[in-house]
């Protein structure tokens, strides 16, 4: 009876859209299996409990800086003239059922997203999944990195807190320190001198839910269009070859797997959601520009920047009636363009130095590239220890250390630790390269003494599948159609020619 | 790494007792097993979470019946999926995608000959196209830009203090000379201004005996060991309100650049460039401090304009 | 299902299991449950303050006798205690035997310790009843801990040092947090505590080794002895700067909502913002999130 149905819906559809030829190739589609193949369907799910959660809450937040008395459940602020934005946000935490399970799992998420794309780009960088033909799919995916780390700087500061209003302070002197244009920029955005006119809220708020999820969902749909047009890539093994993708068939295997890891992302994101508590504004107080908390830093993903800031040295370039602010403008501005540009630029200086210009659907085994592997450990080296210096203050109070010490290590760590990260990440390369039968399983080894004393070894079978034989191209089935066995035909039933 | 040929022909499809539709679970009924328990958890979590919100629970009952309804009804579809479903592996070709020579050709010389036959013999209305789209996407720029905010003009160089400006708490209270004790910090604002940013100035009082470490010039800036410096940090704006009154040092808490308080807040260390502006200050025949003018220099971040 | 239990997952999973631990563990020091629901929030009342019992075998007026009948002004919430006589004679002995060694037999100081003539009871009180005094290491900022001397014993010192320079420094305060402005309190917190201490009240790192100290330990009498007289590196906020209402406020506002801070949304990360946060979510969340990868997908 249902297959009835479905056939007469898909025929009606097929009559007017004419999807079937495509439908059946599109739920023949074969994905490798490997686990880090799955790191961006974190991102990706991470992006639709983003989108899901992020209606819940635009439905509630009131993108104001108007003033209003504090009239909710949360006792402390009682009384107190808060803005219209702050006042929404503690109600959404304290008067809205389950509104605080969907906004702290809206944080997470955040944070959760970007650590996720974060790993998943590391993964294709390390295995150059970036190579021809991918190259616009990396730079889709950079520019949704970039775009991603904008929206949450800007979603965390809608709620209006002490604490990301420090974020929004030091982000309008960053702008204004653009030679130049730096004071007009700053003030055409927020509406005049710092605090501005007030429109900062609602400006953030329509690109924080309108303009850049647009953007990034139309990358999104760019991102994964790519990937079925152009085929995942694999790692080398049994049967894989640069003309063909083996793995599991897109309906009903990975369709079941990926629907179930959406539901268990979704699951770690709302219990973390509801017991581990993030970003609690109620005990921030509204934010006033002439207040501020000590252990102040920004979000994970911008903590780069905060690190970078803080070891800069205080250098100021003043003369001929002007002045340029390098100790903000250099690493606020140009050393996050700099990043980003090498990131978005990456598989062309990489084809240019190796002079590569073949096809790759073939991974590399990071150890088989060691300069390339070297740089990535030596950037993500520099990230990671600007990103620790973001916090500087904590560091010195939690290990009881000087500040002026904490702050000194970091400024050389900085430029020390990505050269030797390179070095090490280079020499490990070499090494693993080097060792013999690596990658492949322990082999049991017997010892026997002979009656003089003397020992020796005598070698066991290889276990099965570690033989030479493990990179030979064996034909297999290429799509599962049903057939009984007594009417299989050398052609077979219901075959599409492609 | 291998290339390997192409395949000639299409592959066979699959029987049904082929290996490669088999499930990866060695026993698969308990494979089944382990899932459907997991999904029948799942659903009983997912009712309690329902439970939950109608008797508003705390967000962590919310949390949890939703997470672990989530989490195990994911798992029960993942395990079905991974150990019941067929395993394969299956292969398909990829086809090269790029098109044919000759399609490529046909492309080219499309646009360029084409292209070349409208354009070379009609240069003048090509030239005027591009001119007046150029001027549209130029001008569509100035309400895009210009209209968002004012031009900043003079407006980061002046404060609201003057000549005479009261200094007031956040509440409005004039702040006499007896109300710090020697030691004291506090944060005011020129009377009729309070809450304002560019203005915020921050208020202490030093002991008489640091006098000699006033920068030459200024020793009539201060007025029984009352010294007033903008609050905004030079580096990037944050309020500067940590002060170390053992060591007369005001630290910004954003960065932690040091600015000695004794001699005319000259940065010791951290990434701020300059001084904090020091606001002059006395008394008036009243006791109440006012300023005697107003900052001698922009306040806050640097910036192009700030000579 | 059994694939879940193999060795192969156990070194990955132990790892990002107890670093998450580890991670949950040194952000949330307190992580007894939230005890103060947000909507029931009370301050605490003063009798908290005067609990030890007195040493039994002396003649000595108890801790409760002392400050009986001394009912905290309604007006401001705060009465300046005038310790009695009787506490003097004590007082000098334990001083004798305890402090004369670094601050000098009169408390005029010595090249080890300063002067402590002026300061008053309360400047005393604060230090002794933190456990700061007597130090137990000169070469850093003195730390809290638990103090020596039981609350009779903190108030005969506090009584002889300030018998020294009768009227003079910062008194012993009693505050009542009842009927306490919170909101008052946590306005000018923000204003003029968050900057050192963090507007959670966790304390941070100063200069040369210097630190904040973090809040969750001090009772209400030792917030208003701390604002009044401005231990170490602390500026010194007289009534002129915070009226005793107002140190009544905010003691309110850190024993009764810093101290008990509304976490409703889970295990409070210590309270230190992103870093915290920052670190659970990647090692936490994405960490049990590869976890999954590397169960459902393959490691060939």
């Amino acid at each position: 009876m249902i297959d009835k149905t479905i056939d007469k819906s898909l025929r009606w559809v097929d009559d007017r859209l004419g999807v079937a030829k495509g439908g059946r190739t599109f739920l023949d589609k074969i994905f490798p299996d490997h686990w880090s193949f799955m790191l961006g369907e974190i991102a990706l799910y991470s992006f639709v409990v983003l989108l899901v959660t992020g209606v819940f809450l635009s439905l509630y937040y009131i993108p104001s800086a108007h003033e209003v008395v504090y009239h909710g459940s949360y006792i402390p602020l009682r009384g107190q003239k808060v803005s219209e934005a702050y006042a929404s946000t503690v109600g959404l935490s304290f008067d809205v059922r389950s509104g605080l399970l969907m906004r702290q799992a809206h944080h997470w998420a955040a944070d959760i997203f970007l650590g996720s794309i974060a790993v998943h780009m590391a993964r294709v960088f390390f295995t150059g999944a970036f190579r021809k033909p991918r190259e616009f799919n990396w730079i889709v995916g950079v520019t949704m990195l970039i775009l991603g780390i904008v929206n949450g700087f800007l979603g965390y500061s809608l709620p209006d807190d002490l604490v990301s209003g420090t974020g929004i302070r030091i982000a309008y002197s960053i702008i204004e320190s653009i030679p130049l244009v730096g004071s007009y920029i700053a003030f055409f955005l927020f509406g005049g001198n710092y605090p501005g006119n007030g429109l900062i809220i609602p400006r953030f708020f329509i690109i924080h839910v309108l303009i850049v999820p647009l953007v990034l969902i139309g990358l999104l749909a760019a991102h994964l269009g790519l990937l079925v047009k152009q085929k995942h890539t694999q790692f080398p093994g049994k049967g894989k070859t640069e003309h063909n993708v083996v793995g599991s068939p897109m309906f009903p295997t990975f369709m079941a797997k990926t629907t179930g890891f959406l539901f268990m992302v979704t699951a770690v994101l709302f219990l973390l959601g509801g017991f581990a508590q993030i970003n609690p504004i109620w005990q921030f107080g509204q934010y006033e520009p002439y207040q501020i908390s000590y252990a102040v830093q920004p979000d994970w993903y911008m903590g780069w920047l905060d690190g970078a800031l803080r070891i800069m040295p205080s250098w100021e370039w003043v003369g001929w009636g002007h002045t340029i602010p390098l100790e903000v403008f250099l690493p606020a501005v140009i050393f996050p363009g700099i990043i980003f540009n090498i990131l978005i630029v990456w598989p062309f200086i990489e084809s240019r130095y190796t002079k590569d210009l073949a096809y790759h659907n073939i991974l590399d085994r990071p150890r088989d590239r060691p300069k390339r592997t070297g740089a990535g450990a030596a950037m993500l080296t520099l990230l990671g220890m600007t990103f620790f210096a973001s916090s500087t203050d904590v560091l010195a109070n939690f290990f009881q250390l000087p500040l002026k010490d904490v702050l000194w290590f970091f400024r050389i760590a900085v430029v020390v630790s990505p050269i030797i990260a390179y070095v090490v990440a280079y020499k490990i390369c070499l090494e693993m390269r080097a060792a013999e039968g690596i990658g492949k399983r322990k082999r049991a080894v017997v010892i026997a003494r002979s009656e003089s004393g003397e020992y020796s070894t005598i070698e066991t079978a290889p276990r099965p599948g570690d033989g030479s034989a493990e990179l030979d191209a064996i034909p297999v089935p290429t799509f599962i159609d049903l057939v009984p066995p007594e009417l299989a035909t050398d052609e077979g039933v219901r075959r599409v020619m492609r | 790494m291998t290339d390997g040929p192409r395949l000639e022909g299409p592959l066979p499809p699959a029987a049904l007792d082929d290996p490669h539709l088999t499930p990866y679970a060695k026993h698969p009924e308990r494979a089944q097993a382990v899932a459907a328990i997991a999904m029948v958890v799942g659903f009983l979590a997912f009712i309690a979470f329902g439970v939950a919100y109608w008797v508003d629970a705390s967000t962590q009952w919310e949390a949890a019946t939703l997470g672990v309804g989530l989490l195990f009804l994911g798992f029960g579809v993942t395990a079905w999926g991974k150990y019941l479903m067929p395993q394969g592996p299956f292969v398909e070709e990829r086809h090269a995608f790029h098109s044919t020579e000759a399609e490529r050709e046909a492309m080219t010389a499309a646009i360029t000959e084409r292209g070349g036959m409208v354009v070379k013999r009609r240069k003048l209305l090509g030239g005027l196209f591009l001119l007046g789209s150029t001027a549209m996407g130029l001008v569509l720029m100035f309400p895009l830009i210009r209209s968002l905010g004012p031009k900043p003009g003079e407006t980061l160089f002046v404060t609201n203090w003057k000549k005479g400006s009261k200094l007031v708490t956040i509440d409005g209270r004039e702040v006499s000379a007896d109300d710090l004790e020697v030691g004291g910090v506090l944060t005011v604002f020129p009377k009729g201004f309070t809450g304002s940013s560019p203005d915020q100035v921050i208020l202490l009082r030093l002991s008489q005996t640091l006098q000699p470490l006033t920068p030459p010039g200024r020793t009539d800036w201060g007025v029984l060991g009352y010294v007033a410096y903008s609050k905004m940090c030079t580096h990037l704006g944050c309020p500067v309100g940590l002060y170390q009154e053992q060591t007369q040092q005001l630290v910004c808490p954003c960065h932690q650049s040091i600015f000695d308080v004794a001699a005319g807040a000259i940065p010791q260390f951290g990434p701020a460039p300059r001084p904090l502006p020091q606001l002059p200050i006395t008394v008036d025949a009243t006791g109440i401090l006012v300023a005697q003018g107003g900052f001698n220099q922009p306040v806050g971040p640097g910036f192009w304009e700030r000579s | 299902m059994r694939s879940l239990l193999k060795a192969r997952y156990a070194a990955p999973a132990a790892l990002v299991g107890g670093m998450g631990i580890v991670g949950l563990l040194a952000f949330s020091p307190g992580m007894a449950p939230a005890d103060a629901s947000p909507t029931t929030t009370s301050p605490p009342l003063t009798a908290t303050t005067a609990t030890t019992t007195p040493i039994g075998h002396r003649a000595t007026p108890s801790v409760s006798s002392v400050l009986a009948n001394r009912t905290p002004s309604n007006q401001t919430g705060i009465y300046n205690v005038e310790l009695p006589a009787a506490l003097i004679a004590p007082g000098q002995a334990l001083f004798a035997a305890n402090c004369s060694s670094c601050h000098g037999p009169e408390a005029l100081g010595t090249v080890r310790a300063p002067n402590l003539q002026g300061l008053g009871a309360g400047t005393v009180d604060f230090w002794v009843s933190t456990g700061r005094m007597p130090l137990a290491n000169s070469s850093v900022q003195a730390t809290r801990k638990p103090p020596r001397f039981n609350r009779l014993q903190t108030l005969e010192i506090a009584a002889w040092v300030q018998s020294l320079t009768p009227g003079l420094g910062v008194p012993v305060p009693l505050v009542n947090t009842n009927g306490a402005d919170l909101e008052s309190g946590g306005t000018l917190f923000t204003l003029n505590c968050a900057a050192c201490h963090t507007i959670t009240g966790a304390g941070d790192a100063l200069m040369d080794g210097a630190y904040a100290p973090s809040l969750h330990l001090a009772t209400p009498t030792q917030v208003v002895e701390a604002i009044r007289s401005g231990p170490g590196n602390m500026p010194h906020f007289g009534p002129g700067n915070i009226t005793d209402t107002e140190t009544r406020d905010i003691s309110a506002y850190v024993t009764g909502v810093l101290q008990h801070p509304a976490n409703p949304g889970g295990v409070g990360l210590g309270g230190i913002g992103p870093v915290g946060e920052g670190f659970v979510g990647l090692l936490v969340g994405v960490g049990a999130l590869m976890l999954v990868c590397f169960w459902i997908g393959d490691r060939t």
